[in-house]
């Protein structure tokens, strides 16, 4: 879905694109936003206070949680860290996996790309801070409906901090608010919290299915894993595995 | 109090995901990509995802793997909530069913 986008909007002109641009009522805009982000906030708010509370588990420091959640605002890459959290952290396999889980925002970020020409960088690289799958979702969406209406600007930035002010408040507010529960909740493996980890990856998979094809390179990406996690101390087979899938995709591309 | 080393990795995250936000946008936005890169770019997330939930398939713990294949099961049909919340559930029950 990603590309076509992307060719969609290269096809268009850039400069038409930004004579139309018409900052319509701005605080409405935000408004709309912060609307379109509640239905997400329901999936957030639980997966947010699994997050903080495995965190605690982990031995994280309950300030620390939400300063990563705050810094880092990119919730897999954040299951990810915590998945491989030791005291202290192993850094360049944390900050490794967090490369390699969040290299799908480049992908993102080039899809948007065209649709920001008529903005200034000024203000594109701060609110490109917020951008989450979520977000990025809902703007583009919106940006494409709006243009087929043929008055009005396409890209609205406003309405994009709108629906990241939202997620991002939630999302740092409950991961903080798990960290400090964690200890309350227990043991949380014993009651399966742990699970709630593979079931978000797995939701996010089922998004990006694109055929059994297309999927042969994460069958690839598991076995290897799997087989390198039973084999290999530490977190080595996220890079291990990840890299093979890679190779795999790589190879099949090959015209 | 946070420890350096904690603050460092923390800080040094948060870097690398930015890049990440800004990098196709800077790098990749005034460009066409070949159909291949799209096509590897397009991989790499899901070979990502699937590696690090990768020791859940070999815990070898049979009240897991039973857990496992029902979130799996929950996830190819519902949203993120409702598979969160039948995958913990499961997991909970059948570990204190199955020890």
């Amino acid at each position: 879905m990603a590309i076509h986008f992307a060719h969609i909007c290269s096809a268009n002109d850039g400069k038409s694109l930004a004579m139309t641009t018409i900052i319509t009522d701005q605080k409405g805009e935000f408004a709309r936003g912060l609307r379109a982000s509640a239905p997400v906030l329901l999936g957030l708010v639980p997966a947010a206070l699994v997050l903080g509370a495995q965190a605690t588990a982990k031995n994280m420091a309950p300030l620390a949680v939400p300063l990563m959640t705050g810094l880092n605002f990119a919730g897999g890459s954040e299951f990810a860290a915590i998945g491989l959290w030791t005291s202290p952290p192993h850094l360049l396999l944390i900050v490794g996996v967090t490369l390699l889980v969040n290299s799908r925002h480049l992908v993102m970020g080039a899809t948007l790309a065209p649709w920001l020409r008529q903005l200034p960088r000024r203000q594109v690289l701060p609110a490109l801070f917020l951008m989450v799958d979520e977000s990025w979702a809902l703007a583009l969406a919106d940006a494409k409906a709006r243009r087929t209406e043929k008055s009005e600007s396409a890209f609205s930035l406003r309405y994009f901090l709108g629906v990241s002010a939202g997620l991002y408040v939630c999302w740092v507010g409950f991961t903080a608010l798990g960290a400090l529960l964690g200890p309350v909740l227990g043991d949380i493996e014993r009651w399966g919290f742990d699970m709630a980890f593979p079931a978000v990856f797995l939701v996010l998979l089922r998004g990006m299915w694109k055929g059994f094809g297309a999927a042969i390179p994460w069958l690839v990406s598991l076995l290897i894993a799997a087989g390198v996690c039973l084999t290999l101390p530490g977190g080595w087979y996220v890079p291990a595995g990840a890299i093979a899938g890679i190779a795999v995709a790589w190879m099949r591309s090959r015209p | 109090m946070i420890e350096g080393w904690t603050l460092a990795t923390i800080v040094l995250m948060g870097s690398v995901t930015y890049l990440t936000r800004i990098g196709g946008y800077l790098l990749l936005g005034d460009r066409e990509l070949s159909a291949r890169t799209m096509t590897i770019l397009e991989a790499a997330p899901g070979c990502v995802l699937i590696a690090v939930i990768a020791p859940a398939f070999v815990s070898g713990r049979t009240s897991d793997l039973i857990a496992l294949a029902i979130t799996a099961a929950a996830a190819v049909r519902l949203s993120l909530l409702p598979t969160v919340l039948i995958g913990i559930s499961s997991a909970g029950l059948l570990r204190h069913m199955l020890g």
